[in-house]
């Protein structure tokens, strides 16, 4: 039971909002987007080779490091020193592009390749956004 | 059973968590103003570059080399570093962060569960790696000061690879017999220089000694390390968690400031730092150290310092911009061109146990201080300032190898091909 307190006051006074005590509630992106917050970053999408799974130039994508990578799931991973986002061939050691324009890459022993993480959503953002803006060049 | 965990060369290998062009190469991290080098990864290691060296001495052998420099970046560290203790903690009933890269662990319930603290250590390790792309060594004992000493074999001693497990006779004597006794938690070099007259050499010759023998000649402290060394636990949780006993903030200055006013808004950006400080660990200052100088190779150096007692010990950042206020003239000389400058809180009060004082009041305003920090910590450090501050930077941080803010300044986040 929600008890409301009215104090005893001399003169008018209305009742207290009863809304007040949602007042600290609200909903959050990061809350409903991030389950590992320690494990997360987030970093902007440059490039076209992801648009087939509707990933597009200056997205924002959010990474868990955490996950594991599965084969299929969409990665970011250090490739030769660039963090770089593609499907991942675990049975072919390959990294797939969602665009006819890409070739796959082989990931031989030369290179240097490390997953970095998991991308576990992406947001396209419809309008400019201020703060993104000096990042968008 | 304890723990030590921390971050192998932190600032340099929070560098290249956000850059992986840089994973493989030497990198190096200045301090302040760019002066010294401060961090060196364990790759820059090898090609022997010295720590504590000022930079310009050592700039055309790390140019000859290829090496990566960065000034430090504490927004990124300070973010790194919340993550790591933050996944840390999840292995332990109870933590305490030490450091920006150290904390302490305490195993409890645990201690029954645990079966292999080897493999445990490691799996910390992988943890920590795999979640925030930082190295990290673990040292378990079972005291404080051994899960130090272990947390040094761990990293600096060979045949350890990261995690090292001092739990009995066997594994205590050989690591320790491996270090200096000044590499012991609260040995000094001063104390070490003593020990080493007597024929102390190593850390387990200390472990040999007789306590009741140490605190006779040195203190009750080496009395206690002598027997922490030897498995018995002297340091309460509490006491390792201990507040510092003294908080400064000191920086020399990008540009040399010739004018009252500029001096004036660097100590009282200073004395708000210190302010911030004390009320992280709740404490109040009671006597506060205000010092300004040109630097020593000038000709005329030029040194004051000053110290203010407050009636009543506060935390309350106006009351210390007002000490500064009270103290500026004494310590400004016209033509003087000051390179360094600094405040101190040297006498410290815990904060719950402040005796009163019936004819002075309490200027502290915990409310308002409380709010300053709340929106400091939420929008970022300097969003909300005291005028005094001034506003023109002139004497912050030379800072010209710094590395974008990845994590908590929107136009910097990491860009990642597609």
């Amino acid at each position: 039971m929600k008890i409301i307190p009215i104090y005893i006051a001399a003169g008018i006074s209305g009742f207290e909002s009863p809304a007040a005590e949602y007042k600290e509630l609200g909903l959050s992106i990061d809350q409903l987007l991030i389950s590992h917050p320690d494990a997360t970053f987030i970093g902007i999408a440059q490039g076209q080779s992801m648009e087939g799974i509707g990933i597009f130039d200056k997205d924002l994508l959010i990474v868990d490091r955490s996950v594991n990578a599965e084969h299929g799931d969409v990665i970011v991973a250090n490739y030769n020193g660039c963090f770089t986002c593609k499907f991942i061939d675990k049975k072919h050691a390959q990294l797939l592009s969602a665009s006819d324009q890409y070739k796959p890459v082989m990931i031989s022993a030369d290179d240097v390749f490390q997953v970095e993480g998991v991308v576990i959503s992406s947001i396209r953002l419809h309008r400019p956004v201020k703060d993104l803006i000096a990042c968008m060049h | 059973m304890y723990a030590l965990v921390d971050a192998i060369s932190f600032y340099a290998s929070a560098e290249k968590v956000f850059d992986p062009s840089i994973r493989n190469k030497p990198v190096v991290v200045l301090t302040n103003n760019d002066g010294c080098i401060c961090a060196v990864c364990p790759i820059a290691r090898k090609l022997g570059v010295p720590k504590f060296k000022p930079y310009f001495q050592i700039k055309n052998f790390l140019a000859q080399h290829h090496v990566v420099i960065r000034s430090s970046n504490y927004e990124l560290y300070a973010d790194l570093s919340e993550k790591m203790m933050n996944v840390v903690a999840r292995f332990c009933d109870e933590q305490y962060v030490y450091s920006i890269d150290e904390s302490f662990l305490h195993f409890k319930h645990y201690q029954t569960i645990i079966k292999d603290w080897h493999q445990y250590g490691h799996k910390i390790r992988r943890a920590v790696w795999k979640e925030t792309r930082l190295p990290v060594g673990v040292g378990f004992g079972t005291t404080p000061t051994l899960a130090k000493a272990a947390n040094h074999a761990a990293k600096k001693l060979s045949g350890y690879n990261g995690v090292a497990v001092l739990n009995d006779e066997t594994s205590i004597h050989a690591a320790l017999s491996r270090m200096a006794v000044t590499d012991v938690w609260g040995i000094g070099t001063r104390l070490g220089c003593k020990l080493k007259v007597l024929g102390i050499n190593t850390a387990w010759d200390l472990a040999q000694q007789s306590p009741q023998a140490m605190r006779k000649q040195f203190s009750v402290l080496v009395e206690r390390t002598v027997n922490e060394l030897n498995g018995v636990t002297c340091l309460s949780w509490d006491e390792v968690k201990q507040p510092k006993k003294e908080i400064f903030s000191t920086r020399s200055f990008g540009q040399r400031i010739t004018s009252i006013h500029a001096l004036s808004a660097a100590l009282t950006s200073h004395s708000v730092i210190v302010g911030r400080k004390l009320r992280q660990q709740n404490s109040l200052v009671k006597r506060l150290h205000i010092f300004a100088s040109s630097s020593p190779h000038d000709d005329n150096y030029y040194k004051k310092s000053l110290i203010y007692e407050f009636p009543v010990a506060t935390d309350n950042n106006c009351q210390l911009a007002k000490a500064i206020s009270i103290v500026l003239k004494s310590i400004y000389q016209p033509n003087v061109n000051f390179y360094r400058c600094g405040v101190g809180a040297i006498e410290l009060v815990d904060g719950n146990y402040q005796q009163p004082d019936l004819f002075m009041p309490n200027k502290n305003n915990p409310h308002l201080m409380n709010c300053f920090d709340k929106i400091n910590h939420r929008y970022g450090q300097g969003t909300m300032q005291l005028a005094g501050e001034g506003s023109s930077q002139q004497w912050q941080m030379k800072r010209y190898f710094l590395s974008p803010s990845f994590t908590s300044k929107w136009q910097d986040i990491p860009k990642i091909v597609c």
